[in-house]
């Protein structure tokens, strides 16, 4: 025998591995593969069909306006798909996200636009025995941040009422979310129609409208509160009044920034007047092309280069303009609302307008205002799940709550405590989903968050969640995330391509990602 | 050894019935620091139940459980290892999904601040995990490895050296080589043997296996039907007398007739 430190003990069995080996075997790595293919198709197929660009970054997909949007899908996803992913490590399923989305949504509208109250009905036997009720409480003008607060008191009591019947009677949760599924979306619209039949709605509606524009409300000095709209159309003598007491420098600011607005627009203008004016002779040039007449080819030639037009003429910037462009800058005066509804990194859209040139529509406008409220939500949110998951003891909890209960158990981890609490969080979830969303749009309806919950669900498997828990990552689901929003677009672009092709793609997308799961996890399981 | 000290762990006469059924019909042991005491029987004899009953996961009918000399009482597992009983399961209560450092801190994580959103103090737990693997004989190179993907001779020392870290001063091992291939099963052994030479704990070891019982083991008990029919010390006992005790009590020397 040789002398025992050059015998192979087990250790030596794990090959170390080199960083760029074990960066590839992460378990995000395929789905980050996908996201970038997809990342390329938006590009590459959103690019105009005459232009020979090879940048795949100079489509259409890729303007101020696509990426807005495209971030708003993308981040409402991501936010309940945080809930749903976290739900699924500890191994539990919420189907009940979508109605809850449904039902955060019209509660939260519900209180906003008719007020709260606590009524209490009780039977009255006085000429026979009837119900009459008693108002212990009613707040005609909830403020947002009350509204919100009623509504997770709502929403969060029912997410624990799911939790607690799962771990007490050791039902599976898909049946009883699936109860909670149909039990919530119910009773949204039963609440709404009999909160619509009233002389001021369309009777038996199951939508909430007329909400006020709450993240628009501003305090204009000297005139109180009132919605932006509203201010910006106040009699003119009243304009010029506001604008009199500005401050020079401000003046100044203003009028560059639409002296510059109403140039474009007027460049804009004059390009599609000689587009208007050229394209007949273009149609010509072909005819002429297709009949070899040289002469005629020639002669149009000629007339499309010696083409011209009067430039169109830039509007002077007036001073109810000035006025008009002051009120659109003044910050809102209800800062709750504006933070789940309104724009973020506004001043870097506008500079990408102004100087840069780039956030421009085809009227020389600024195309996008910023990015939607809801897309800093999902990031701030993603912060804080990554931090529990990896960072914390909690995180150790629910990893093992999903990996191995019994074991979690005899380590005395609180498993029911941790599931309670992710169910908790998944209504959570659902009713940020539904704050950014009645805040943006001041509507609601009975059918919102149709479905999301399989969508929420399917990112999660996509970037890597295991569905019979204990394993998955935050970066994992923010990927997933990405994969599907970027997917519905990346569809969309591609020319004379049926866009629901996009479900296509991603049905095949998580099978394919539910496989290399399951692969990885037998893996690490040892298994394989 | 050193037998005059006073035992760690005793019990006296301890019943246990499961309706009618009576599984364990007064049972007396000693186990002492330092010592691997083996417990050892027939299928159904009694010892998981015994063994059961002495980390609080039953509770006896009647008897006494006396820790270090102090009669005791235990109405969970947690008041059990709360008096230093360890206990590692067959199925050890690891997760395999997750490292080898959140498996050994699982439940009793080191962290900063307080509450269970504490920020974990990783580098700290890869340390001590390292460590006290190493004591008992087995490196770990990656602490963030996966536990699935260690040997079982490499988890059940993950699963020892944790119980011991979280203060066992008695560490409970049911059947700890029965799933393991040989090499594997002698790694434990060490293991084991390393655990006995820290000097202060006391081990009861459920085997089934005589070679490994005489390989490690101080002193016998041997169980059958409930009752125990049989102990001593490793110098007590001969080779004969243990396969005899081991198998109930009946001669295996009338079952070469049998077969013959
Ligand atoms: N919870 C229980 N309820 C009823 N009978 C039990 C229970 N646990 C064990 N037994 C019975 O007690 C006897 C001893 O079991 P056990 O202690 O597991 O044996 P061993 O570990 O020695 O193989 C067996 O006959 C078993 O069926
Ligand atoms: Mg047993």
């Amino acid at each position: 025998m040789n002398s025992s430190n050059s015998l192979r003990k087990e250790s030596d069995r794990h090959k170390s591995k080199s960083s760029l080996i074990s960066i590839l075997s992460r378990p995000e790595i395929g789905p980050i593969g996908v996201m970038i293919l997809l990342f390329g198709m938006l590009g590459y197929f959103s690019i105009p069909a005459s232009e020979t660009t090879w940048n795949p970054f100079a489509g259409e997909g890729f303007n101020a306006l696509g990426i807005r949007n495209n971030l708003r899908v993308i981040s409402q996803l991501g936010i309940i798909a945080l809930g749903a992913g976290l739900l699924i490590i500890a191994g539990e399923f919420d189907l009940s996200i979508g109605s809850m989305i449904g039902f955060a949504g019209a509660c939260m509208a519900m209180i906003l636009r008719w007020g709260f109250s606590i009524i209490i009905p009780y039977v009255y036997f006085d000429d026979g025995a009837h119900i009459e009720f008693y108002t212990l409480l009613h707040i005609s003008d909830v403020s947002p941040i009350l509204a919100i607060f009623i509504t997770l008191c709502f929403t969060l009591t029912f997410g624990w009422i799911q939790g607690f019947i799962i771990v007490r009677s050791g039902l599976p949760s898909f049946i009883v979310t699936l109860g909670g599924l149909f039990f919530l979306r119910g009773l949204t619209e039963v609440s709404l129609r009999s909160f619509n039949h009233r002389p001021d709605q369309a009777k038996g509606a199951t939508t909430v409208t007329e909400i006020p524009d709450i993240k628009n409300i501003i305090n204009l000095p000297g005139y109180g509160e009132m919605e932006r709209e509203a201010a910006k159309y106040l009699p003119d003598g009243d304009l010029l009044s506001i604008v009199k007491n500005l401050p020079s420098d401000v003046i100044y600011k203003i009028t560059e920034r639409l002296e510059y607005t109403f140039q474009r627009v007027a460049e804009a203008k004059t390009n599609l007047l000689i587009a208007k004016g050229v394209k007949p002779l273009e149609k010509a040039l072909e005819n002429a092309v297709a009949s070899d007449n040289e002469y005629m080819i020639k002669t149009i030639q000629e007339k499309i280069e010696n083409f011209k037009i009067d430039p169109v003429i830039p509007k002077s910037v007036t001073e109810i303009d000035i006025a008009r462009a002051y009120i659109d800058s003044i910050g809102t005066s209800r800062p709750i609302a504006d933070f789940f509804g309104g724009n973020i990194l506004e001043p870097i859209f506008d500079w990408l307008y102004f100087p840069i040139d780039w956030n421009v529509n085809n009227f020389g406008n600024q195309f996008a205002p910023g990015l939607y409220s809801c897309v800093m939500i999902w990031v701030i949110l993603s912060l804080v799940c990554y931090i529990v998951l990896s960072k914390t003891q909690v995180g150790n909890w629910i990893y093992s709550t999903g990996g191995n209960l019994s074991a979690a158990q005899a380590n005395g981890v609180p498993t029911n405590k941790v599931k309670i609490s992710l169910f908790i969080f998944s209504a959570f979830c659902a009713t940020l989903f539904a704050t950014c969303q009645v805040f943006e749009v001041n509507t609601s309806d009975a059918a919102k968050g149709n479905l999301k919950e399989l969508e929420a669900i399917a990112a999660a498997v996509i970037g890597g969640i295991v569905m019979t828990g204990g394993f998955g990552t935050v970066l994992g689901i923010i990927v997933g995330a990405f994969i599907f929003g970027l997917a519905k677009e990346a569809f969309f672009y591609i020319p004379g391509v049926d866009g629901s092709f996009y479900r296509v793609f991603l049905g095949f997308v998580i099978i394919a990602s539910a496989l290399l799961n399951e692969n990885i996890r037998k893996r690490i399981m040892g298994n394989i | 050894m050193v037998t005059n000290l006073i035992p760690l762990i005793e019990t006296q006469d301890i019943v246990k019935k499961f309706g009618s059924f009576i599984a364990l019909n007064g049972v007396s042991l000693k186990v002492y620091p330092g010592e691997v005491h083996a417990l050892l029987g027939d299928n159904g004899a009694g010892k998981s139940t015994l063994i059961k009953a002495l980390s609080g996961v039953h509770q006896p009918t009647s008897g006494k459980i006396i820790v270090e000399g102090k009669e005791t009482k235990f109405n969970s597992p947690r008041d059990a290892s709360e008096v230093g009983i360890g206990t590692v399961y067959q199925d050890l209560a690891l997760n395999s999904l997750t490292s080898v450092t959140r498996n050994f801190f699982l439940g009793r994580e080191l962290k900063f601040g307080k509450g269970p959103f504490g920020i974990l103090k990783m580098n700290k737990m890869h340390g001590i995990a390292i460590e006290e693997m190493a004591k008992i004989g087995i490196k770990i190179e990656d602490p963030e490895q996966p536990v699935g993907t260690m040997s079982g001779g490499q988890r059940q020392t993950l699963a020892i050296a944790r119980a011991i870290y979280f203060g066992a001063k008695v560490l409970i091992l049911d059947e700890p080589t029965s799933a393991l291939g040989q090499k594997q099963q002698m790694e434990v052994l060490k293991t084991i043997k390393k655990v006995q030479q820290l000097g202060n704990i006391a081990i009861i070891l459920i085997t089934h296996n005589e070679i490994h019982a005489r390989l490690i083991a101080d002193r016998y008990t041997f169980i059958s039907l409930g009752e125990v029919i049989g102990s001593g010390t490793s110098k007590d006992l001969a080779g004969d007398d243990i396969r005899r005790l081991m198998a109930g009590g009946a001669e295996v020397g009338d079952l070469a007739k049998e077969l013959a």
